[in-house]
């Protein structure tokens, strides 16, 4: 009882928003169930919240409340006040249960100490009784039913639909008030409301159930009564047997013989108009229902039934699957904030599709800062009995995720909801419900349709600007892009480009403009990879709903629901492995209940579990597997051990060596990737908390990593995989070692990679110093040598020690090393290089990198200051060109010699070496020579003409003064207009 | 040429240095016509490729000193690029197939069979005969050097192959004995000091023995590390004193505090600081059997003498199985917990017996 405030609480806070948006809405026809129960269930809850009165019951309102509802329902608090309520207080003090005692798994307690009252006496007051005021015949079953679903409750935080509304539909006839005023109001406001309205509530209830029971007063009197007459706590004087009530008090009910009690039932049905029906055929059945009920409370508790095995669902051909498929917005098992938050923005089209005025948060807080303030102070956390400065469920993570704010033509500013998740949580079923929920017509187009980019065009066009004209109402579409994670990707790209800006469609007719269709519809695309390369465009535009899996309990009471629709023995407890076993996919818990109902099998725990239906080979992370290397499982309960032939038992798994090694592997060998996985746990086994002072577990683990290595190298070097398997076990020793019960903190492995990226540079770097070695210098070594030796000893050998001077001014010593640094950098093909460094400034750097190479933490590489690295810089770069000089003369030399020596007839003289400038004007006086020959063009009537050789020449004439002279210039566009001059090489060096 | 390692090199066998008589065997061995495959080995900076030259001078004289750099690219079975640098004359090629990593198969495959079929066109030439080089021959992998062996009897007529190797150990016998052995030992220290004293002499300056003796010592009898040590210690300090700091490898200092960590701290944490520094240690490229060497002789010397023989015992196994594998870093760090076991065990005796 101590719980009701929080559960109200939530309850508010999770359908307000709900009922805002129901309201606010047309309700169409089929909605309107829907509509009503939010409402119904606010109020229920309202009621609950009050529930220390015991006027108002669920119970009360279409059944009379009779004892035999609070004997059933024994040990359960809160039927036992509803009940109490309508029976008043006679019963509580007869039957009543102590209310310490909580709702639970006891329940098959008083069950059982009914059989024994069958038992001892052919006809049971008790139940007699029951049978004889059972005012309907589903009483029974409907309290039985309530009983698993409370015992449920006591598992589960997940409250049932059911409990929360009741039956009591049909009693709410009040209408609701005008949503827009209501929106308008503070939480404080509506609170006030709340309770007056709950308070006028009861009233009428009161009042109803008064008049109802008004003739009942009397019948009521006769039961207690009848009661006392026949149940005593002291020893009667009459015929008794003896009974012990679960608070160790002793009761002593009555003998009768049969004649008496079928006299005293037809009194009774003499007595009430209403029982008379009951009492007759009516009687026989429930008086059996009772019996089987009670034989079946004595079957074997863990397999306690939910229904009794009733006729053949007509509908066998049917699947489960698609019968139970959630109608409603209420139906969903998905996690409620997901829920939520695509109805919160598919509601946000509101404006665009159904021209309504969707009041978004900000509005609301922009338009009365007052209120919000005031709201701020208000919203008091019930259950952590604090003032909350942030606010309820609206600040809560999936709000940052979407975006709340509307485009100038009121569309949300993400205008395609992206689901993603594993298969079987219903996101397709999410998105059609919410899509009709929401007033939509849902057009689906998934990987069974064509999906080519022309298609996907026309489907997406008609989709969003066309309505449907068949259909009698008259709703707008709503996309639902199924799979589209296989779509192709030009179709993914231009889903993008239709949602960013859409798409200019044709000119329909010549001369009217292009027409710009702007998306006014919702789309809602599903997925299971979300990071898909394919959807990357899509998802940074999109609002992506990521859907956390179910929880297993809540699963699991849906598929109690569902077993006892179709008569299928099973228990929670199967459920609930059933839902484990299958990773929470609903589709395949489901279908396996229906292959096992089709074998007219009860669904066990063992049936669960020895079976491999409903499994699914899941994709498991690398974290998930280091995390299954260096952590011990907790004990489960659902995994069971099975020896041959006897009957299986469920038993706690028990945590021995046996079952982690098998879990490792099996762990292990579902991942594959071992040379990632062994880098990992090589990375992390380290930081492990390991009791090991003497490093001898550390010494075994590294053993098995040189084994797991040497074994790689055995594969990839020849081949060899029948060793393969053997790779695995070295995670089962590092399990067995450094395994712990706490969570593991584990990194993901990333220093293989930089070692292997920093030994790719160095060996580049070390390349390219190769190549520049010359030929002539080999006393440097290769390989190994080259680095190891020569290239450490050469960094101090280029860390000349120079005064910052001109060059003239160096001393001697100073000359020499600077010479000597240079003839050898120049041998080994290294030069200094200017480069701008990540700080802006300009360094100069060797070039191949020296500082890089062979560079140790705490250890300076070359020595060199900015200005000495400068001159060097330039005094090799003369060296260089030194050098090439003489080659390159005598190479020409050489070369002219041959061509002489070969053909000397043939070749013309060699031309004189012209100066520079004038052998860039060489191709004018080629023009020249030319010219004549150009010139023998003729004009249109075929006379040759001779116009433009004149003009040529003339110009020739005019630059040929310029040209001769020593010193030109001329005009080039840009900054290269300098004077140009005649220099030899060696005037610069 | 300005590194004196390169300067002066001597060019001809008869200005060698040291291993005088050798240089004689070598000289009468190109007088006569039946050259054989050689194989220098001793460790690295004894003078093999020094000799090598010279004995390619005596044969085919100066023209062999015109050299080239080339770099040829292959294509592996697998078709992935490898580039190999080469250096050649006209009368021979140098090459050194462990660039190609474990692709030197393809190396020896197509680059040495392609070069021992061409017959030489200069009849000038004094030899019908090219001469391969093949430098750290110990380096090739198996399938190489089993590629090689073929080649080598089948190409007699027009080549003939130099290996130069460290060690014979790594050589499959098949090759060794198709190969006249040639040992070029790390000159002694007399000598080592003798050459110098004259490189000073011939630079001009002036070398204190002390020193001299110093930079012996420092560069292992490795000649191309004691002129390079020298070399530097010039440019850092010239008047030389007998004292001054002769400048050392950082690897080899790296290493050095690298083991002094791990006899001074046995715990986890400091296992993965030591995995750090042998990860950057492997990545600089320093080959991990030095690594391996360079550990082990620093602990050895650091350690008990109880515990040294079982130190260098598990160091051979944890090398043994490091070269059957590919990550070098769990097989150091194997031998490095291993180590600190051993020493933690050691240490907890001691204090036990200490109480007795």
């Amino acid at each position: 009882m101590d719980q009701y405030p929080d559960e109200n609480e939530e309850f508010e806070l999770q359908y307000q928003d709900e009922m805002e948006m129901l309201e606010d809405m047309e309700v169409q026809h089929e909605q309107d169930v829907f509509a009503e129960a939010p409402s119904t269930s606010r109020q229920a809850a309202e009621q609950r919240a009050v529930a220390g009165l015991k006027d108002v019951s669920r119970f009360g309102n279409s059944t009379l409340c009779s004892p035999q509802l609070s004997q059933i329902s024994f040990g359960n608090s809160q039927m036992e006040t509803e009940a109490a309520g309508g029976g008043g207080q006679v019963n509580r003090r007869l039957f009543g249960t102590p209310r310490g005692l909580m709702a639970g798994r006891g329940c098959s307690t008083p069950m059982q100490r009914m059989a024994v009252i069958k038992e001892g006496q052919t006809v049971d007051a008790d139940v007699q009784a029951d049978a004889a005021f059972g005012d309907a015949g589903y009483v029974l079953n409907a309290a039985a039913e309530q009983l698993q679903e409370v015992g449920l409750r006591g598992t589960s935080k997940r409250r049932l639909e059911r409990d929360l509304f009741g039956d009591i539909d049909d009693l709410y006839h009040e209408s609701y008030e005008d949503p827009m005023v209501k929106k308008a109001r503070t939480e404080e406001q509506r609170d006030n409301e709340a309770i007056d309205r709950i308070l006028e509530l009861r009233r009428k209830l009161r009042e109803t159930s008064n008049t109802v029971r008004h003739d009942d007063v009397s019948r009521l009197k006769a039961l207690h009564d009848f009661k006392m007459k026949n149940l005593s706590y002291n020893i009667p004087s009459w015929p008794f047997l003896a009974l012990q009530r679960s608070d160790l008090e002793r009761l002593y009910v009555r003998y009768h013989s049969a004649d008496y009690e079928n006299r005293q039932l037809e009194q009774l049905s003499v007595r009430g108009d209403q029982l008379g029906s009951l009492l007759g055929e009516a009687k026989q059945q429930v008086w059996q229902q009772a019996n089987e009920l009670v034989l079946r409370r004595l079957a074997p508790a863990t397999q306690l039934p939910i229904a009794p095995a009733a006729a053949p669902s007509v509908d066998q051909g049917r699947l489960w699957v698609d019968k139970y498929k959630p109608r409603k917005y209420m139906d969903l098992l998905s996690d409620e904030m997901t829920n939520r938050s695509l109805l919160y923005w598919l509601k946000m089209w509101d404006k665009v599709v159904f021209g309504k005025v969707f009041h978004t948060k900000q509005e609301q807080q922009t338009s009365n800062v007052g209120v919000s303030a005031a709201q701020q102070l208000n919203s008091f956390n019930k259950r952590t009995g604090k003032f909350e400065s942030n606010g309820g469920w609206r600040q809560r993570k999936w709000r940052q995720a979407l975006n709340t704010n509307v485009d100038e033509l009121g569309r949300p500013m993400q205008k395609v909801a992206l689901l993603c998740g594993p298969p079987g949580l219903g996101k397709t079923t999410l998105a059609h419900t919410i899509a009709r929920h929401a007033g939509y017509n849902v057009r689906e187009i998934n990987a069974s349709d064509d999906r080519s980019p022309e298609a996907f065009k026309l489907a997406l066009e008609n989709g969003t600007q066309m309505s449907s004209v068949l259909n009698e109402e008259k709703r707008p579409n709503c996309i639902v892009l199924d799979e589209i994670d296989g779509a192709p990707r030009q179709s993914i790209e231009y889903l993008v480009k239709f949602v960013s800006d859409g798409i200019y469609s044709k000119a329909k007719s010549k001369g009217a403009k292009p027409q710009h269709n702007v998306l006014r519809r919702p789309i809602i695309c599903i997925c299971n990879d979300i990071y898909d390369p394919a959807l990357r465009p899509l998802r940074q535009i999109a609002f992506v709903v990521n859907f956390p899996p179910i929880d297993a309990a809540r699963l699991a009471e849906r598929l109690v629901q569902i077993a006892r629709k179709e008569h299928l023995k099973t228990d929670f407890g199967s459920l609930i492995a059933l839902a484990e076993k299958s990773g929470n996919d609903v589709r395949s818990c489901i279908s396996s209940m229906q292959f096992f109902n089709v074998q007219k099998h009860s669904l066990t725990l063992q049936d669960v579990l020895n079976n491999n239906l409903g499994q699914k080979d899941r994709h498991q992370g690398l974290f998930d597997v280091w995390g299954a290397v260096f952590r011990i499982q907790r004990p489960k309960k659902q995994l069971q051990q099975i020896s041959a032939e006897e009957p299986a038992q469920v038993t706690m798994t028990n945590m021995s060596v046996a079952t982690r090694v098998r879990n490792v592997l099996d762990v292990v060998h579902s991942s594959g990737d071992y040379e990632r996985l062994t880098q990992g746990v090589y990375e992390n086994y380290l930081q492990q908390k390991m009791p090991d002072p003497n490093f001898n577990g550390i010494c075994e683990a590294l053993q098995w990593f040189c084994f797991t290595d040497t074994l790689q190298q055995q594969i990839s070097r020849q081949q060899i995989y029948s060793v393969y398997p053997y790779l695995q076990f070295g995670f089962v020793v590092w399990h067995l070692l450094f395994a712990t019960l706490a969570w593991p903190k584990i990194a993901f492995p990333t220093r293989g990679f930089e070692f292997s990226q920093a030994s790719t540079n160095q060996r580049n770097i070390f390349q390219s110093l190769r190549k520049g070695v010359n030929s002539a210098a080999q006393g440097v070594g290769q390989g190994h040598v080259l680095l190891l030796d020569t290239v450490p000893l050469l960094k101090r050998i280029l860390s000349p020690q120079l005064r910052s001077v001109a060059v003239q001014l160096l001393s001697q010593k100073e000359q020499y090393d600077l010479r000597h640094t240079i003839q050898v950098m120049v041998d080994l093909g290294i030069t200094f290089v200017q480069v701008k460094s990540a700080e802006g400034q300009y360094v100069f750097q060797t070039e191949p990198d020296l500082d890089t190479l062979c560079a140790f933490t705490g250890f300076s590489g070359l020595t060199l200051p900015y200005f000495s690295r400068q001159l060097i810089a330039r005094e090799v770069e003369l060296e260089r060109i030194r050098r090439a000089a003489p080659k390159a003369a005598a190479e020409a030399a050489n070369e002219t010699a041959k061509a002489k020596s070969k053909s000397k007839l043939q070749a013309p003289a060699a031309p004189p070496r012209l100066p520079n400038h004038l052998q860039t004007l060489k191709p004018k006086q080629i023009t020249d020579s030319n010219a004549p020959k150009q010139q023998l063009t003729k004009d249109f009537f075929g006379r040759v003409t001779h116009k433009a050789a004149a003009t040529a020449t003339g110009e020739e004439a005019k630059t040929d003064a310029i040209v001769k002279s020593p010193i030109w210039y001329r005009y080039k566009e840009g900054f290269n207009n300098a004077v140009r001059k005649d220099v030899q090489l060696t005037e610069l060096l | 040429m300005a590194l004196w390692v390169d300067k002066y090199r001597p060019r001809e066998l008869s200005k060698l240095d040291y291993h005088k008589e050798q240089a004689d065997n070598l000289r009468n061995l190109c007088k006569q016509s039946d050259f054989p495959h050689l194989m220098f080995y001793g460790p690295s900076g004894a003078g093999k490729k020094t000799r090598i030259m010279c004995l390619l001078r005596e044969m085919y004289g100066a023209g062999v000193e015109r050299l080239r750099n080339e770099t040829m690219t292959f294509t592996t079975p697998s078709n992935r690029k490898v580039e190999i640098m080469t250096v050649s004359s006209n009368y021979h090629l140098e090459v050194n197939p462990s660039d190609a990593g474990m692709y030197d198969r393809t190396v020896v495959i197509d680059l040495i069979k392609q070069v021992a079929q061409t017959q030489q066109i200069d009849i000038n030439g004094q030899r019908d005969f090219k001469v391969i080089v093949i430098s750290e021959g110990d380096e090739l992998t198996k399938d190489a050097q089993h590629a090689l062996r073929r080649t080598m009897e089948k190409y007699m007529a027009t080549c003939r192959i130099i290996l130069s190797v460290n060690s014979t150990s790594r050589i499959i016998p098949a090759i060794r004995s198709r190969c006249l052995g040639i040992r070029v030992a790390a000159p002694n220290v007399t000598d080592m000091t003798a050459v110098l004293q004259s490189t000073c002499k011939r630079e001009g300056l002036v070398l204190p023995p002390e020193l001299a003796t110093r930079v012996v010592d420092k560069s292992e009898r490795n000649l191309r590390r004691a002129l390079l040590m020298l070399e530097a210690a010039k440019v850092q300090q010239y008047p030389f004193t007998a004292q001054q700091e002769i400048p050392e490898l950082d690897w080899q200092v790296y290493l050095r505090e690298t083991a002094n960590q791990i006899v001074s701290e046995q715990t986890p944490a400091k296992l993965e600081k030591i995995r750090d520094r042998l990860y950057e240690l492997l990545s600089q490229g320093v080959p991990p059997n030095l690594i391996f060497r360079g550990l082990v002789e620093q602990l050895v010397n650091n350690c008990d003498m109880s515990i040294k023989a079982k130190t260098l015992e598990f160091a051979t196994q944890y090398e043994h199985r490091m070269q059957n594998g590919a990550k070098h870093i769990f097989h150091l760090e194997a031998f490095v917990a291993q180590f600190m076991n051993i020493y933690k065990k050691f240490l907890s005796e001691l204090v036990m017996t200490d109480d007795f």
